[in-house]
C-alpha cells in the first residue's frame, strides 16, 4: 500500500466549554488513499465535521498526528499550514460559502489569488481566468459566470464552490455534506459531477454524509460514533 | 509579500458598501478644512506679522539707565560694520487732548469721551523719534503714505502728511506743519494771531497719530492743535524728587499707519526734541543731554541669520561698553523678541486651531475605525472562507488594512487636491459670491485688507496628506487584528 495522500493518527480534539472539556474526537485513525472516494457516516454531533476541519489544517487536534503524503503537518506555523492546505486540500461546505460580494467567476478565481503575490498573479491572470472559465462550464455555468451567489440557486451555488475548491488542482477534496442543503434532483446533479471530476482527475475525496445510498457509491465507507471510527475495513 | 486576494477582495468590500463612501468623505472633509482653514490663517498669520515687522525696528537697544545720552551709545554701535545705521528712540506716556473749539464735536462725541476706552481717554504711548534719522531704521514715510490706503479701504480719501517732505532740516525735525496751514489752524482754534498770514512762522511741534486714533478723534484737520499732558519726577533742590505735569501745544501733522494693531492704537509719534525738553533736557540746556531709553538700529542688508545674530550679541557688548560702568546689562532684542508677547500668541492661536482641525481628523478615522469594525463583524464568515481556501492571517488581515488605507488615500488626495483648489480660488468665490448674492464670507474692512491673504504651504500640506494616511493605516489595524485572530472554523459556524 501507497502512503496516503491523507492520514490521521490517533487524533484527539476537546472543546474547552468554560470549566469542562469536551472530548470531540476521541482517537481517530483515518488514511485516504490518493484518488480514493472515502464516504464519513456518523450521527449529528459524531464529530465528522470537527474531523474535517482537522484534516484540513483548519483546526488544530488535541494531541495526534495529521499527515499529507506521509509528512505530519499538523503542528507547522499557521502560514505554512495556510498555505498546505490551499495547495494541498480543497473544501466544500454545505453552505457552499461564497463570498456574496464576488461573482461566480470571481469567487472561483480567488482559489489562485492565495498563494500568488499582486504581481505573480497579475502575470499569470490570463491563464488564471481561462482556466477558472474552463472549470465552470465544466460544472455547467459557463453561463453565469457573472452571476453574484445571491443571484444563483443552491445548487448553482455548490457547483460554484466546487469548481472553486478544484481551481488550485488540490490532492484531496473535503466535502461536508455538499448536497445536504440540495433537493435530491439537484443532489444526484451535482453528486454525480463530484464524482466525475474527482475520478477524471485522480483526486482523493472525503466525503460527509448522511445518505447510505450516496455512501454506497464510494470507494469505502467510514463510521463514526461520539469521536471515534467504528470500523474502517481495510481494501474494498 | 500581499497576496493577491487581499487587494481584490478589499476593493470589492468597499466597491459594495456606500458607507465606505462616507468614511472617505470624512477623511476629505477633515483633509480639506485642515488644508482651506489653516492656510487662510497663515495667511492672516503672514500679514500680521509682515505689519509687526514694519511697525518695529530690526534690532532695539534697550533696558537702559535712567538719564543715558544717545551719542555715545550711536559711536558705539555704529563703529561695528554690521550696523547700517540707528536712530535714538524716547519712550514716555502722556494725555494728547485736542484743542476745544466752539465749532467743534456735537454732544455724542463728548458722551463717548467718557468711555474708558484707553485710545478714547487720550492716553498715549509717546514716542519720541528722530524725523532726520528715523527713516534709516524704519519706513517711517511708508508708515505715513499707508495711512491714505487704509482709510481708502475705509471710504475716506486723504493727502498723507507732508510733515517729512519739509526741505529745512531744522523744521523737519520738528515735525512743523506749512506755516500757512499752522496761521489757518490757529484762526479755527480762536486763538490770537498776531502776524499776518504770510509773515506766519509754525511754532507748534508736530504729532503723528495713529489711523485707528481717527475712530474716536473724528476727522482733524492739518495743523489742528492739540495739548500733550505728562508728567515726570524732577529733581528738587534738597536732593528729592517731585511730580511734576508738563505742558506742550503742538500740531495735528498726519496719520500713520504700520497696521500692527496696538501700535496704532496707542502710540503717537513726536519729535524727539519735543519730548526731551519736557523732561527737562533742552537742547539750549548745558547741562541736558540728548536723551533716549532705547536705540534702534538697522543692519546691513543681505546679513546672514547667522552673522546677524553674532552681530546681536557683539552690539549688547559694545553698548554696554559705552554705558557707564556699573550699569545693569542693557538688551539688544530683535523685531520678534521685540514684540513677542503678541507674536507668541498669535503662534498659541493658530497651533490650538490646528489642534481643533486634528481633532476632526480624528473623528474621521474614527468614523474608518468604525465603518472597518462592522465590517470585519458582518465579514466574520467571509473570515473562515478566506482561511478555509488557504488565506494566511496575515493576509486576511491585510484585507481590511487595505480597506482603510485605501479608504484614508482617497479621502487625503481628494482632501488635498480640494484644499488646495478652495484655497487658491477663495478670493475669486469670496468675490463671486459678493457680487452675485451680495454675500460676503470674508468681511474685508474688518481687517483692512483688499484680499482674503491665503497662504498655502506644502509642508503643512504634507504634514495633513501623510497624517490622514498614517492615521486611517493606524485605525485599520485594529479591526484588521480581530480578523486575523479570528478561529477560522467558529468563523465559519458564525450565522
Ligand atoms: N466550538 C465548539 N465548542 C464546543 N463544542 C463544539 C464546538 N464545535 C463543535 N462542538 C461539539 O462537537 C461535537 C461534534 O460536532 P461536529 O460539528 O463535528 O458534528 P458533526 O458530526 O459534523 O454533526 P452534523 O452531522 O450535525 O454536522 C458536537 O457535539 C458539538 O456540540
Ligand atoms: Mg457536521
Amino acid at each position: 500500500m501507497s502512503t496516503p495522500v491523507l492520514a490521521a493518527h490517533a487524533v484527539t480534539k476537546h472543546y474547552r466549554l468554560g470549566k469542562r472539556e469536551i472530548p470531540v474526537l476521541r482517537g481517530v485513525d483515518l488514511t485516504l488513499q490518493a484518488g480514493e472516494r472515502l464516504a464519513l457516516l456518523g450521527a449529528s454531533g459524531a464529530g465528522k465535521s470537527t474531523l474535517l476541519h482537522v484534516l484540513g489544517l483548519l483546526d488544530q487536534p488535541t494531541s495526534g498526528q495529521v499527515c499529507f503524503d506521509g509528512r505530519p503537518v499538523h503542528d507547522l506555523p499557521i502560514a505554512e499550514r495556510a498555505r498546505l492546505r490551499h495547495a494541498h486540500t480543497g473544501f466544500v461546505f454545505q453552505f457552499y460559502h461564497l463570498i456574496p460580494e464576488l461573482t461566480a467567476l470571481q469567487n472561483v478565481l480567488l482559489a489562485r489569488m492565495m498563494a500568488s503575490s499582486m504581481t505573480g498573479y497579475w502575470r499569470q491572470r490570463g491563464a488564471a481566468r481561462a482556466a477558472a472559465k474552463a472549470l465552470l462550464e465544466q460544472v455547467g455555468l459557463g453561463d453565469r459566470l457573472h452571476h453574484r451567489p445571491a443571484e444563483l440557486s443552491g445548487g448553482e451555488r455548490q457547483r460554484v464552490a466546487i469548481a472553486r475548491a478544484l481551481l488550485a488542482e488540490p490532492r484531496v477534496i473535503l466535502a461536508d455534506e455538499p448536497t445536504g442543503n440540495l433537493d435530491s434532483h439537484t443532489a444526484a446533479g451535482v453528486v454525480d459531477l463530484m464524482f466525475s471530476i474527482q475520478q477524471q482527475r485522480g483526486i482523493a475525496l472525503l466525503l460527509v454524509t448522511h445518505n447510505e445510498d450516496l455512501a454506497r457509491r464510494c470507494d469505502r465507507i467510514v463510521r463514526m460514533q461520539d469521536g471515534v471510527v467504528l470500523a474502517e475495513p481495510t481494501g474494498t | 509579500m500581499i497576496a493577491a486576494f487581499s487587494p481584490f477582495v478589499a476593493l470589492r468590500y468597499l466597491l459594495a458598501r456606500r458607507i465606505s463612501l462616507l468614511a472617505m468623505l470624512g477623511v476629505t472633509f477633515a483633509v480639506w478644512s485642515m488644508i482651506l482653514v489653516n492656510s487662510v490663517f497663515t495667511g492672516f498669520v503672514g500679514e500680521i506679522r509682515a505689519d509687526v515687522r514694519r511697525g518695529t525696528a530690526e534690532l532695539l537697544l534697550t533696558d537702559l539707565p535712567l538719564d543715558t545720552g544717545y551719542e555715545p551709545l550711536r559711536a558705539a554701535l555704529e563703529a561695528d560694520p554690521a550696523v547700517a545705521a540707528t536712530a535714538p528712540r524716547l519712550r514716555h506716556h502722556g494725555l494728547l487732548q485736542p484743542l476745544r473749539t466752539p465749532t467743534g464735536r456735537g454732544p455724542a462725541a463728548a458722551a463717548a469721551e467718557l468711555q474708558f476706552d484707553h485710545t478714547e481717554s487720550g492716553f498715549a504711548l509717546l514716542l519720541g523719534i528722530d524725523p532726520l534719522r528715523e527713516g534709516e531704521v524704519t519706513p517711517l514715510r511708508q508708515w505715513l503714505e499707508r495711512s491714505t490706503e487704509v482709510f481708502a479701504v475705509h471710504g475716506a480719501a486723504l493727502e498723507p502728511s507732508r510733515v517729512l517732505d519739509e526741505p529745512d532740516p531744522a523744521r523737519r525735525e520738528q515735525l512743523l506743519v506749512p506755516d500757512e496751514v499752522e496761521w489757518l489752524a490757529r484762526r479755527r482754534a480762536g486763538l490770537r494771531v498776531d502776524h499776518a498770514r504770510t509773515a506766519h512762522h509754525s511754532t507748534w511741534p508736530g504729532v503723528l497719530l495713529g489711523w485707528r486714533r481717527a475712530y474716536h478723534m473724528g476727522w482733524l484737520r492739518e495743523g489742528d492743535a492739540f495739548d500733550l499732558l505728562t508728567a515726570a519726577s524732577v529733581p528738587t533742590a534738597d536732593g528729592g524728587a517731585r511730580m511734576t505735569t508738563f505742558r506742550a501745544r503742538m500740531a495735528f501733522a498726519g496719520w500713520f499707519a504700520t497696521g500692527y494693531r496696538s501700535f496704532d492704537e496707542n502710540t503717537v509719534l513726536v519729535p524727539i526734541e519735543t519730548l526731551r525738553t519736557i523732561l527737562g533736557h533742552d537742547r539750549a540746556d548745558p547741562q541736558g543731554i540728548d536723551l533716549v531709553t532705547d536705540v534702534a538700529i538697522r543692519l546691513q542688508p543681505d546679513l546672514a541669520p547667522r552673522d546677524a545674530a553674532a552681530a546681536v550679541r557683539r552690539l549688547e557688548d559694545r553698548a554696554q561698553a559705552a554705558l557707564p560702568p556699573g550699569s545693569p546689562p542693557c538688551r539688544v532684542l530683535d523685531w520678534q523678541q521685540q514684540n513677542i508677547v503678541f507674536l507668541g500668541a498669535v503662534a498659541t492661536e493658530q497651533a490650538m486651531m490646528q489642534f481643533v482641525l486634528f481633532v476632526v481628523m480624528l473623528v474621521a478615522a474614527f468614523v474608518i475605525y468604525a465603518v472597518l469594525h462592522m465590517m470585519v463583524v458582518q465579514k466574520w464568515k467571509d473570515v473562515g472562507i478566506l482561511a478555509s481556501l488557504g488565506g494566511t492571517p496575515r493576509a486576511i488581515g491585510a484585507v481590511f488594512v487595505l480597506c482603510g488605507l485605501v479608504t484614508g488615500t482617497l479621502g487625503s488626495a481628494l482632501g488635498t487636491g480640494l484644499g488646495v483648489l478652495s484655497a487658491q480660488n477663495l478670493n475669486t468665490v469670496n468675490d463671486w459670491l459678493f457680487a452675485t448674492c451680495g454675500v460676503e464670507l470674508f468681511p474685508r474692512s474688518l481687517f483692512d485688507l483688499q484680499q482674503v491673504p491665503v497662504r498655502l504651504e506644502t509642508s503643512w500640506l504634507l504634514l495633513v496628506a501623510i497624517a490622514a494616511i498614517a492615521l486611517s493605516l493606524l485605525v485599520a489595524l485594529l479591526p484588521a487584528r480581530k480578523a486575523a485572530r479570528m478561529n477560522p472554523v467558529q468563523a465559519l459556524a458564525h450565522e
